[in-house]
Formats: C-alpha cells, structure tokens, sequence
C-alpha cells in the first residue's frame, strides 16, 4: 500500500499540471469502485486496463441487473411511484442494451465476460434473493434505496474508470449516452428514496 | 396497462386535434405553423414553447431513451416515443400547457399558447 501511495504521488505530480486532476479524479473512483465491487478479484489498474468488449459486457451486465430488480419490484410492489420507476428501468435499461448490441454486430465485436461482470452478477443474486423475502413498505424501501446505491456506483464507475478507458469513439460515445440515461435515473431514484420514507 | 394508458391517450389527443381543426378551419389555414420540441439529454428544446392555437408541435426524441411529452393533468399525450420517434400535437383554445415525461417525471416543459 505505501508502494502504492508512493507511485500515485509521482503520477499525480506528473500530470496534475496537463490534466487538470482528472487522472486523481480517475484513480479515486476506480479505486473506489474496485473495493465496492469487486473486493480483491482485481484492482483498480485491472478495471482501467480492460478492453472495449469488456467494458461492454460489464455495462450490458449492469443493465440486465437493473432490469432483474426492477422486474422483482413489478412482482413485489403495490406502490405505483415504485412500479412506475420499474416499469421506466426496464424500458430505458433495454433501450441502452439493444443499442449496445446493435453496436457490437456492427463492429463484429461480442462482449467478453470477466471478472467485474461476474462479481457484479453474483452481488445482485444476493440481493434479489434478500429483498424477495421482504414485501410492503419494508420492500419498497430496500429497492428504492438500493436503486440509488446502484446507480450512483454504477454511475461512478462508467464515468471515472470506464470512459476515459475506452478506445473505440463510437463505444464511448454509446457510454456517454447511458451515462446521461443512468444519471437521470440516480435523480429519479433520489425522490424515489425520499417518497417512501 | 402502461400501453393501455399511452394508446388511449394518444386517441385523445388525435380527437382533440381533430376538432380543433374543425372549428377553426380559417385560423389554422392562416397561420397554422409546425413547431419542433426536441427531446435531447432528458431535455425538452426548448423547455418554453410560444404557440398560436391550430398551430402543430411536433416532438422528436433525439435520445435513446424512451420519453413522452404529457399534460400534467393528462390532458393530452404523445405516447411512448422511443429513439427516433415523433409524434404531433394540434394547439387547442383550452389544453393544458404544463407538460413532463411520464417516464422520467423530473422532465418538464410548457407552452405559451397566444
Ligand atoms: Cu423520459
């Protein structure tokens, strides 16, 4: 670790003149994001060193659970607001997704699985399998809580460690995209959390 | 349900265009114009709309995102526009001129009908 801190200290005086701190900026979160998600599978630097069709997979990984929850919410949820913000994760979510593929056959790519996507999708089983136990008021809290969890992480990694990372214009451009999608949400998610309080 | 609600309000809307072409045939031959709102970043463009009744709004949803362009009070209603899709609304005398997205509630528009 002090190797570690050592090593960012040369790279943030090295660049925080050019970069404006964006490299500290992109560091933090990845680092950040490395000990919620994926603990010690992998570091930050292995998230940043990923390639576009993991990146992809990761995102289209994120989407598809966004959309298991929310389909739990639909099954689980007498509260319209909650239902109607499933029933606009699910639409938006596969929007984003079908864009995402239609991307990936044009640029006869396919996404690859890894860690982070897998680490991901063994958190949601958790998750879902926690809040299926719960109903009214009790699950209406978890999910809405869990929704602004979600996004502000999921939020957190595409902006500080995923696009900076990508090579691909039309990936990143497709990312920027879903990223102004999942930061809409996380404001949604936000009143969500206060109206079932 | 969700399209239910969404295919039924589009009629509404498509009736109320109608009979507002109807009763002002003269008005909306004179000075009917189409005005474009679009939808770009979970953003309506422009967010205030200056209209003349019988004139069109037209809105696009430049997003990936699916919207809607609703009154308020569901007075009127585009429906689902998803990526790419446009749909029309005639201005009538009466119609509501607060309007959001039913699908993100945090958009929100209006109009200034004179
Ligand atoms: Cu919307």
């Amino acid at each position: 670790m002090v190797a570690f801190k050592g090593c960012y200290a040369l790279v943030y005086r090295t660049y925080m003149r050019e970069t404006g701190g964006l490299l500290m900026k992109k560091l933090i979160s990845a680092l950040a994001v490395a000990a919620a998600f994926i603990g010690a599978q992998a570091t930050a630097q292995d998230i940043a060193n990923m390639s576009d069709t993991e990146f992809a997979h990761i995102a289209y990984t994120a989407d598809n659970i966004d959309i298991r929850y929310a389909h739990l919410a639909l099954a689980l949820s007498d509260n319209p607001e909650i239902k109607k913000f499933a029933k606009t994760m699910i639409s938006d979510h596969e929007a984003v997704n079908e864009a995402a593929l239609e991307l990936l056959a044009k640029l006869g790519a396919t996404a690859q699985d890894n860690a982070v996507s897998q680490a991901l999708n063994e958190r949601a089983d958790n998750i879902i399998n926690e809040f299926s136990q719960l109903r009214g008021a009790a699950f209406d809290k978890a999910y809405a809580e869990n929704e602004l969890a979600y996004h502000q992480e999921v939020n957190a990694l595409v902006e500080g460690t995923m696009i900076p990372n990508i090579d691909n214009a039309e990936v990143k451009a497709l990312f920027e995209q879903g990223l102004k999608i999942f930061k809409a949400h996380e404001k949604h998610a936000e009143m969500m959390v206060k109206s079932v309080q | 349900m969700c399209s239910d609600f969404s295919r039924r309000h589009i009629l509404i809307a498509g009736a109320a265009a109608s009979v507002a072409a109807l009763t002002n045939p003269a008005k909306a031959e004179v000075r009917s114009k189409i005005h474009d709102v679009r939808i770009k970043d979970f953003v309506y463009v422009p967010d205030t709309l200056h209209v003349h009744v019988g004139d069109t709004i037209r809105w696009i949803n430049d997003d990936l995102a699916p919207h809607t362009a609703t009154a308020l009070e569901f007075g009127w209603d585009t429906g689902e526009l998803k990526r790419g899709e446009s749909a029309e609304v005639v201005v009538s005398e009466n119609m509501e001129t607060a309007y959001f997205c039913v699908f993100h509630p945090h958009m929100k528009a209006q109009l200034v009908i004179s």
